[in-house]
């Protein structure tokens, strides 16, 4: 029988979505469980039987045909998406990082970082570029309607977070601003991984 | 005679060919049914259509549907993952206490009665829960989000939908971008223990707090553009500390005001009660008694 603890991990095995020290972690388990083993078979086996379902069920002829005339066709890639995940997993880390430095903790009243604030600043905007650049290689994959979305409010958050930072700009010394430019920051990457996730 | 008959046999003919060109899109029906265990773990996987998780009393995994898509199931008595290839409408019954992930793109997701974990994902569809869940986590970047009931951590985010929160929760966190956050919190006086942490976040949207604030409990809200509301009852014992750069405070719980964009006051003795917190950058703060 699978460990209970584990079913998150051997799911994210099984779909290939861990990362490499997360992966290494889990093989070290099944090497040494026999029932992660088992379900690890069983999943793969599941995985292996949805892809061999159909990729699409065709409707109607008469309803398709108007369909299709206003919906161009969308290519489906596959290949070399593990590495496309590898590195959105990366650079999610390094903005993970630096936002961690960014932030303050969740109890009301904090203390500013100081002389480190642009510093981190810099490399939130290097890890939020990397993360924008690696958004981007996989931007057709995502639907119009998401591409949408996501402009809109890539906009409206780089809006916000221009305003913040200009005030920031007027009186250095403010932790509120710090506080709400941090927030801003966090936000924009939340926004970024969400995104990086469901395209690939 | 004749021509009545032809009449009939043409709506006859129009119904028939109708019903054929509908035949496909509810052409696969799924039902099945395992022995699970009362806190096993199911895992859902459905692109589009829609998906109600239902908790239920019995020791067992119940699921049934249709659409064009096909259903795969594979797992044991503590754990099963459903997985569906295109779109399809599932109906899944859960024991009560069972740990629950689903994951959608456009498919709505709907929860009822499940007193487990739950992980709900999707991107265009809107998520709904009723009931007393343990722990929460709903992530949708466009569709709307309401918890309804309470639970003992609740954990929402979303990039553009509403998010509603009701009912008796100990620890709710929310954020969004450019979606509102309304908190409606039911607390200790109707027998919880109101919020005794709540996180709540928006850049453009509005956040609005209304409801009972747990004794003890912190309570921050921040927006940078939207505006943030308060009403808590007239009687709450807590330090309120507001502050905004470029909007305005106002306050009618009590007669404290709000100077160069700050108004920090406490009802009671300092620190005997509840802490609130309050940021924006250019939204308003107001301050009302229930």
């Amino acid at each position: 029988m699978m460990c209970n603890e584990w079913e998150t991990q051997l799911n994210e095995y099984v779909d290939g979505t861990l990362a490499a020290e997360a992966r290494a972690l889990v093989e070290a388990h099944l090497a040494g469980c026999a029932g992660c083993r088992a379900a690890v078979v069983e999943l793969r086996a599941l995985v292996a039987g949805a892809a061999d379902l159909p990729k699409r069920i065709e409707p109607a002829r008469d309803l398709w045909t108007g369909i299709a005339a206003r919906v161009g066709k969308r290519e489906v890639r596959n290949g070399k998406r593990w590495w496309r995940t590898a590195l959105a997993a990366a650079a999610t880390l390094v903005i993970g990082f630096a936002v961690y430095r960014l932030l303050p903790p969740f109890a009301a009243h904090y203390r500013p970082v100081g002389e480190g604030w642009l510093a981190v600043e810099a490399q939130y905007e290097q890890a939020s570029d990397e993360l924008t650049r690696a958004l981007a290689t996989e931007r057709d994959r995502l639907a119009p309607a998401t591409v949408a979305l996501l402009e809109r409010n890539l906009a409206a958050i780089d809006a916000a977070l221009r305003e913040s930072r200009d005030a920031l700009a007027r009186d250095p010394e403010n932790v509120e601003l710090r506080g709400l430019v941090a927030s801003a920051a966090r936000e924009k990457v939340e926004l970024l991984r969400w995104a990086t996730r469901v395209a690939t | 005679m004749t021509r009545h008959l032809g009449w009939l046999g043409f709506v006859l003919a129009v119904a028939a060919r109708s019903a054929l060109g509908q035949a496909p899109a509810d052409h696969n029906r799924f039902e099945a049914r395992w022995p699970f265990d009362s806190d096993g773990s199911v895992r859902i996987v459905d692109p589009a259509g829609r998906i109600r998780v239902i908790g239920w009393d019995v020791d067992s995994l119940a699921v049934s549907g249709r659409g064009p898509g096909r259903l795969a199931a594979a797992g044991t008595v503590s754990v099963r993952k459903l997985v569906v290839t295109g779109r399809a409408e599932l109906e899944v019954h859960v024991p009560r206490g069972a740990r629950v992930w689903v994951k959608s793109a456009s498919a709505d997701i709907d929860v009822v009665g499940v007193d487990g974990t739950l992980d709900l994902n999707s991107v265009a569809g809107a998520i709904h829960v009723v009931g007393t869940p343990a722990d929460v986590t709903a992530e949708t970047m466009d569709g709307p989000v309401e918890l309804a009931g309470g639970s003992g951590r609740a954990r929402v985010k979303t990039v553009s939908g509403a998010i509603l929160l009701r009912g008796a929760s100990v620890d709710l966190g929310a954020s969004t971008l450019s979606g509102t956050i309304v908190v409606r919190a039911a607390g200790w006086q109707r027998g919880g223990t109101g919020v005794q942490r709540g996180k709540f976040e928006s850049v453009t949207g509005d956040v609005r707090f209304d409801g009972e604030l747990g004794r003890g409990g912190i309570v921050e809200l921040e927006s940078q553009s939207g505006a943030i509301a308060l009403r808590v009852p007239a009687a709450t014992v807590a330090d309120f500390d507001l502050v905004t750069i470029a909007g305005s405070i106002t306050n009618r719980l009590t007669a404290a005001t709000a100077e160069r964009g700050v108004l920090r006051f406490s009802t009671g003795a300092e620190g005997a009660g509840a802490q609130v917190t309050a940021r924006s950058f250019k939204g308003n703060i107001s301050l009302d008694a229930k």
